[in-house]
């Protein structure tokens, strides 16, 4: 579920929170974050078939555990009649573990270039409305709080649904969603920044005021939107798998979670849990990894603070 | 003074709704869809796509369409300034009582959601605060990141799954009421009220059975940022001044824990609010998975159906909502810590 709430109050504590044990999330966050980036960029090749061609058998289940060790065997001798099919196919006779791999690279390049899209967009309007205090930078922050009471998921979908399914509207309406949070942290940040000694110094100096809030504030104030950013990646992914999950998403058959799951959803009721099951684990455990690495790096942040 | 608050922000409220209504209104006739070939098919004659382009009002000027809208025209359709949204282009029936009759399906779902994890909550929130960097606090800590991560239409599934297909003990998700079951008389919309109302018992168990995934789903993932957020104002509380005091006066170690969870459920009514209003459209991925018929449904077919007038009258619906819980939280909030009134 893709909560737009940034905390409001930052995580305390962290004396009494033993850094190692934050450690250990930090590992196991960047762990799933590089594995999902590996099946990114190689997933589509490595699965044993093409994740967007069907296979003349549908709806077979994946192997018993008490199977998997004879198919494995069959499989390395290259007895079997074609490549096991780990997690089973779905009733159309796609393979269901090359499409739950090939995945990532529709779901992490969607979340990747949204957030990027909205982090430079929202940093520069944040640094533009903490920096500038005037009549033009109090209509850019009204305006960003009627985007932000918007209902979320409806606008990305009647973005998506109105402008065409695609990949880039997909990509523009995210972005939409989540520049405002950005201009909203890094409008705090530029706040708290500019008040210290060395605009100050800066300007004691005759820098010109641009090239102050350029060159001084902006590396100073981009910490927490970057940060932010772990976060915002996971719910992209989440929000691209909701988008399909409604039909107002990527069309099929491009591999992606949201939309396999959707796929399955009609079967799961007769007792077919593979079509469905595979990818929603796959997203469970991307989305809570972004997450925790998110947490674990935000924690050091306030630590070092 | 409070009142003139009130309605200060009442005010406000009205100037961005009306904000919001004219960016949704120009933002979906900017981007790029067709709505009368939508509506007539792709292959309709120029004749036939020229007549309902003027039925829906869209051969006129997008200003003139605006006002129209807004009701600033008088003599002809009522608008907004009437109490009317529309009529919806698909159904052909208005907006509003369209609105009316979804919508208490979500708030309902959303409701019994909330409560049932501020009821799992508070207790597990204040506990782990209790002993901050314990092992149950740091097991909660991952809990509540967890939960809070989650794709909730695929637990819904799993739910059906393991709860419907394999253990038999919940109901298919085909609704509020088994398909069979006809449904009590209408009289608030929430479907266990009017159970009641109409005397009967035996629909309003039925009625709870339906529900019971769906809401539990919802509690679940809404259970996360709500423990999360409970244990650090309850962490804060009890560091704070007021705790050590009523400590060194020798007060009981449970009364001391009810205070610090009074000035710890203040702040957080802020969250809640936000969540609220944010899961009155959140909600609609549970609500398809179960097909209960819900606002969030109800936008998902206006949106893919192209039908203007329902896509604006559910986001102008669901903003206002949240508008009004934001302020009603607020009072509450002063209410509990009359601190921030002043």
């Amino acid at each position: 579920m893709s909560l737009p709430v940034t905390d409001p109050i930052p995580e305390g504590d962290p004396l009494t929170l033993a850094p190692r044990s934050r450690d250990g999330l930090l590992i196991f966050g960047a762990t799933i974050v590089a594995i999902v980036t590996f099946l990114a960029v190689f997933g589509p090749h490595i699965g044993p078939y093409n994740p967007t061609l069907t296979t003349p058998r549908v709806a077979v289940p994946p192997p018993k555990f008490t199977e998997i060790p004879s198919t494995l065997i069959g499989w390395i001798n290259g007895t079997l009649p074609h490549a096991p099919h780990w997690m089973g196919t779905d009733a159309s006779g796609y393979d269901v573990f090359s499409r739950v791999i090939a995945a990532p690279r529709t779901d992490l390049t969607i979340a990747l270039a949204a957030n990027a899209l909205s982090l430079t967009i929202g940093v520069f309007l944040g640094l533009i409305a903490g920096y500038f205090r005037n009549w033009g930078t109090e209509v850019l922050m009204r305006v960003s709080d009627v985007m932000q009471s918007f209902p979320v998921f409806i606008s990305a979908m009647v973005l998506v649904a109105l402008a065409g399914r695609s990949t880039t509207n997909i990509i523009i309406a995210l972005a939409f969603v989540y520049v405002p949070i950005y201009v909203r942290l890094t409008r705090a940040e530029v706040l708290s920044q500019t008040s210290r000694g060395f605009v100050e110094a800066a300007r004691a100096l005759g820098q010109p005021e641009i090239k102050i809030a350029l060159r001084h504030v902006l590396p100073n104030s981009m910490t927490p939107a970057l940060i932010q950013s772990s976060v915002t990646i996971g719910f992209a992914i989440l929000l691209t798998a909701g988008l399909s999950f409604v039909g107002a998403g990527v069309r099929p058959p491009t591999p992606e979670w949201g939309l396999m799951i959707s796929t399955g959803a009609g079967a799961i009721i007769l007792g077919e849990w593979w079509p469905s099951v595979f990818p929603g684990i796959a997203i469970s455990l991307t989305v809570f990894g972004f997450a925790v690495l998110g947490n674990a790096l935000e924690r050091r942040y306030e630590a070092a603070q | 003074m409070l009142l003139r608050s009130i309605s200060r922000r009442l005010l406000i409220g009205l100037i961005q709704l009306l904000g919001l209504t004219i960016a949704v209104f120009f933002l979906i006739r900017l981007l790029p869809a067709d709505p009368v070939s939508r509506l007539v098919g792709m292959n309709a004659s120029e004749q036939a796509y020229a007549q309902a382009q003027a039925q829906l009002g869209l051969d006129k000027p997008v200003l003139e369409q605006l006002a129209l809208y807004l009701g600033l025209m008088p003599g002809t359709q009522p608008g907004l300034l009437q109490g009317s949204l529309g009529i919806s282009w698909v159904t052909n029936s208005p907006v509003t009582s369209e609105i009316a009759a979804y919508l208490p399906v979500t708030l309902e779902l959303i409701t019994l959601a909330f409560l049932l994890a501020f009821v799992v909550a508070v207790p597990v929130g204040m506990l782990s605060a209790l002993n901050p960097g314990g092992r149950a606090d740091k097991g909660v800590f991952v809990y509540s990141l967890f939960a809070g991560s989650q794709p909730e239409f695929w637990w819904g599934l799993l739910f059906v799954y393991v709860f419907f297909f394999q253990l038999g003990v919940a109901p298919a998700p085909l609704g509020r009421l088994s398909p069979m079951t006809s449904p009590p008389e209408w009289v608030t919309g929430f479907i266990l009220i009017d159970t009641l109302i109409a005397g009967q018992p035996a629909k309003f168990v039925e009625a709870l059975h339906h529900l019971m995934m769906p809401v539990f789903t919802l509690g679940f993932v809404l259970s996360g940022p709500i423990i999360k957020m409970v244990r650090q104002n309850m962490v804060r509380a009890l560091q704070s001044d007021f705790v050590l005091y009523a400590n060194c006066v020798g007060l009981p170690r449970k009364r001391v824990a009810r205070y610090a969870l009074r000035a710890a459920m203040a702040p957080s009514m802020t969250l809640i609010g936000i969540l609220y209003g944010f899961m009155l459209s959140g909600a609609v991925l549970v609500e398809s998975v179960f097909s209960l018929g819900g606002i969030g449904q109800y936008a998902i077919r206006s949106v893919l159906a192209f039908d203007y007038p329902a896509i604006q009258g559910v986001v102008l619906v669901i903003t206002a909502i949240s508008l009004l819980v934001y302020l009603a939280l607020d009072l509450i909030h002063a209410a509990i810590d009359p601190r921030i009134a002043h």
